[in-house]
């Protein structure tokens, strides 16, 4: 298995570069000249190259890509062309962190609701508990975030006050919990669905019913012998859920006042901040390779017979 | 400050900003204004006699012990710089216009006042000023301002190493400047330290405007042991000498605002300004108490309108801010290059219509260039009113009366990243196809893309707004229209209105300067250079009835040091 490892994370740089370039190709040939938008009504040729000289902007792409990617090796994504004199990674540090601590606290009721849900409900399959379940996670995930946002705030913030309607206070405030349902919610029905089919695909299977036959106690037989490996594709589902994720998060971040790299990412892509666009594109690219490296671990660690080689 | 961004899908953040650069006191008459913009040469000028009557003492302390305190609670964008050389938006310029001052300002009239200034002197013709500075002005570590930090800051700003892009618009009519900002000198002539409270600038030419020019940022004095030892940062911890200090600065979280107890004239009621950056629904937050003060976007307009609403009571209503939304030509690009053919697209838009159906009456049609209320705004002007027989008979004598005269498609490029453009422009693109059988193409592109597209004069024709920078006509009809301006983004050229402008420059007679700006308009209205569509009309907002002078105005200037709480 440590070999598996080893070779996943040398396939990691791979994946990195070729997205920055992606990335770097995207912002330097893209429509639209970040130096056009600082200088604005003020704008002339001359200007204009002299602000592109004094960024390098003129030196040869692969120079500049070369630059981008060694500095960034270094964790030092540039500076800022709207926060002039500020490195990247000091103004994402903060919002990344923020962030993250909001992702956590949306896959903790995505998949702390979805699994078990699932796994119930397949237990339950053929009485009224099943379809309840499984068309309750539906109308929920059919809901758009536009509206359970408002619908919250306005039930939780303005009419009971239990909450406050904007701000952050970190994963253990509870001003935490609405943006966290408003994110996670939806997600549950994914979680639910896959977690039933996987669990109905290994009840029906001969080692669970050998089990049984046995006579396995029937709470080892769902835990030890179903549980354990309908967990397997659910596990896939996490790694790519988490674009989803960041995506749904984005929105969210704006409308409840947070301070995550939501409204940043916003605000530099309508300022052309190619530093921090490309900085975010890159961790974005980064987080998914690495969640589904972990993932394919996780595999080896719930399936004993999966050993890779 | 900046082209105005128009049709942007940031509403939340539009809102914010609304609320809180709009304007509640009427601002006065255009004329007046401009008196003041303008005053004549040689006199010896000292409104802080009459203007700002400093009470004694004691009536100060019992005043400011009344109404001392309290935090005011707004929602805001990030700054992109707190560095008075180098702001060119409006979010930037609301802070640094509390944090640091300049020689003079604009009042709540929008008239310019002393502020650092005590009094100043115009002299030989109008091309010299020379300013005294107030014994007591004092940055906000204590120490006195002296001119040699004004003439310090203005020679940085124009310094490319500074990399302001204002720097020229602002400060080249010093002379000197120019050189520097050439790269080919670091100090200018032209800003000359008499003593330590006494600055003297010259000018190039008897420009009325120039005084105007100095209540932005890049005139302000700056404490130089600050910017330097701060290096490209020092804005964390800038030392001013505006109303307020920078308490505390998290980017995207908020920026608070603190009484400058140093500062030289009364200081502000409030002990703080907390900015909040990081978004949210501005009006759920208006209602839980978060912010004190907010925009009223179309979709609670029937709300906060309807009297049995408890946010009813907090209504105001927010004077519109100096903008036109116009539709440019390129008149070198056939068939715009034709006078009768841009009359035609003139007479053919019905902007009641525009005004009325597609904005619901929140804006108001527009005849000419300036906005109203603005400086030189002329309500005589003879626009080109709604007229589809006018319009038909102009094209027929046009050079382009038919589809196969025009050999290519007519493109009208507007800003924007959504799907489909705005309605307005597609209603336009209607009445002139209804009208006129012409076919526009509207493309569309985002901001970035336009403004790059629009200063290299790549565009045939344009859907734009431009927002006024200071109180003055020349702001719109010499930096748009004159031939050689770098602004004329539609090469038009028109020797009598280059003249007219040219003569407003250096006219020192008020009236007179006025009235030459309004031939030069109408004469730009008659050629259809632009086509103006509407401007904006006022805005609603609501505010916390215990916010208590709360100024809301068509200008971003300094506000919140006569605002204070009533608990």
């Amino acid at each position: 298995m440590l070999a598996y490892i080893v070779r996943r994370l040398l396939w990691t740089p791979v994946l990195l570069v070729i997205v920055s370039a992606i990335v770097f190709a995207l912002g330097h040939y893209g429509p639209g000249d970040p130096v056009q938008i600082q200088l604005g009504q003020q704008f002339t040729e001359e200007r204009a190259e002299r602000l592109k000289e004094s960024r390098g902007l003129n030196d040869p792409v692969y120079e500049q890509y070369g630059r981008y990617v060694w500095n960034a090796l270094h964790f030092d994504f540039g500076e800022s062309f709207q926060f002039q004199g500020r490195g990247v990674s000091e103004l994402l540090g903060p919002k990344l962190k923020v962030s993250a601590q909001l992702f956590l606290a949306a896959s903790i009721i995505t998949i702390g609701f979805g699994v078990p849900l699932g796994y119930y409900s397949a237990l339950k399959q053929g009485t009224w508990v099943d379809p309840a379940v499984v068309s309750s996670a539906l109308v929920l995930y059919a809901i758009p975030v536009f509206l359970t946002a408002p619908v919250l705030i306005i039930l939780f913030a303005l009419k009971l006050d239990w909450v406050p309607v904007s701000g952050w206070g970190g994963l253990f405030d509870t001003q935490v919990i609405l943006p966290a349902l408003t994110i996670g919610v939806p997600g549950i029905a994914v979680f639910t669905r896959i977690m039933r089919a996987s669990t109905l695909d290994v009840l029906g299977q001969d080692f669970v019913r050998t089990a049984r036959a046995k006579g396995v106690p029937e709470h080892v037989v769902n835990y030890r012998h179903v549980g354990r490996n309908a967990l397997i594709p659910v596990l896939t589902i996490i790694g790519f859920s988490l674009s989803g994720l960041l995506g749904g998060a984005l929105i969210v971040e704006l409308i409840y006042g947070i301070p995550g790299v939501g409204r940043f990412a916003l605000d530099a892509i309508f300022a052309r901040d190619f530093p921090v666009i490309m900085a975010l594109s890159l961790i974005g690219a980064a987080s998914l390779v690495i969640a589904n490296l972990v993932v394919d671990i996780l595999y080896a660690v719930v399936d004993p017979r999966i050993r890779y080689q | 400050m900046l082209r105005k961004l128009i049709a942007s899908g940031l509403t939340l953040l539009l809102i914010g900003a609304v609320a809180c650069s709009g304007g509640g006191d009427e601002p006065s008459l255009a004329s007046d204004v401009a008196a003041t913009a303008a005053p004549s040469g040689g006199i010896e000028i000292s409104p802080a006699l009459g203007g700002n009557p400093t009470p004694t003492a004691s009536a100060a302390q019992s005043v400011l012990d009344d109404k001392s305190g309290g935090t005011l609670k707004i929602l805001g964008g990030d700054p992109p710089t707190l560095d008075p050389a180098l702001v060119s938006d409006t979010s930037s310029a609301r802070i640094i216009l509390e944090l640091f001052s300049g020689l003079v300002r604009l009042d709540n009239n929008l008239q310019i006042v002393p502020d650092v200034a005590e009094t100043w002197a115009i002299t030989e013709g109008g091309t010299v000023y020379t300013f005294t500075i107030r014994d007591d002005a004092r940055f906000s570590d204590g120490t006195p301002i002296t001119a040699t930090d004004f003439k310090w800051a203005i020679e940085r700003a124009a310094n490319p190493d500074t990399e302001s892009t204002v720097a020229e618009l602002y400060l080249a009519d010093i002379v000197g400047i120019q050189q520097i900002i050439d790269g080919n000198a670091t100090s200018a002539s032209g800003v000359e330290v008499l003593d330590d409270k006494t600055l003297r600038f010259r000018i190039d030419a008897p420009k009325a405007y120039f005084l105007a020019k100095l209540t932005y940022p890049t005139a302000f004095a700056l404490k130089r042991d600050n910017v330097e030892s701060g290096g490209r940062t020092w804005t964390d911890n800038p030392v001013g000498s505006g109303p307020f200090l920078l308490d505390e600065y998290r980017i995207g979280e908020r920026l608070v605002l603190a009484r400058n107890e140093n500062y030289y004239d009364r200081p502000p009621y409030l002990d703080k300004v907390e900015i909040n950056l990081a978004g949210g629904v501005a009006m759920a937050m208006y209602q839980a108490d978060e912010i004190d003060l907010t925009g009223v976007g179309l979709a609670d307009l029937d709300r906060v309108q309807d009297p049995n609403d408890p946010l009813n009571q907090d209504l105001v209503r927010v004077p519109p801010g100096f903008t036109t939304s116009y539709i440019g030509f390129n008149v070198d690009e056939p068939p715009f290059n034709d006078v009768k053919f841009r009359q035609a697209l003139a007479h053919a838009i019905d902007k009641d219509l525009i005004a009325e159906q597609v904005f619901a009456g929140l804006v108001r049609p527009a005849d000419g260039v300036l906005p109203p209320l603005f400086p030189g705004f002329n309500d005589g002007l003879d626009g080109l009113e709604f007229d589809p027989e006018k319009a038909q008979r102009l094209l027929a004598e046009s050079s382009y009366p038919t589809l196969s005269d025009r050999d290519k498609r007519i493109v009208v490029t507007t800003q924007g990243t959504g799907g489909s453009p705005s309605l307005s422009i597609e209603v336009m693109a209607d009445m002139w196809s209804q009208t006129l059988g012409v076919e526009v193409d509207i493309q569309q592109v985002e901001f970035a893309t336009y403004l790059q597209d629009l200063y290299r004069n790549r565009l045939q024709s344009f859907f734009g707004a431009w927002e006024a920078d200071y109180p003055d006509p020349q702001d719109w009809i010499d930096i748009l229209f004159h031939s050689e301006s770098p602004r004329n983004d539609g090469n038009y050229s028109n020797p009598d209105v280059d003249r007219l402008v040219e003569q407003a420059r250096t006219e020192q007679d008020v009236v007179l300067r006025t009235q030459l700006y309004q031939e030069a308009e109408q004469l730009i209205i008659d050629d259809v250079a632009w086509l103006p569509v509407w401007w904006d009309t006022q805005g609603l907002a609501l505010i916390k009835s215990r916010v208590q002078d709360y100024n809301f105005l068509p200008m971003t200037i300094e506000i919140f040091k006569d605002v204070w709480i009533n608990e």
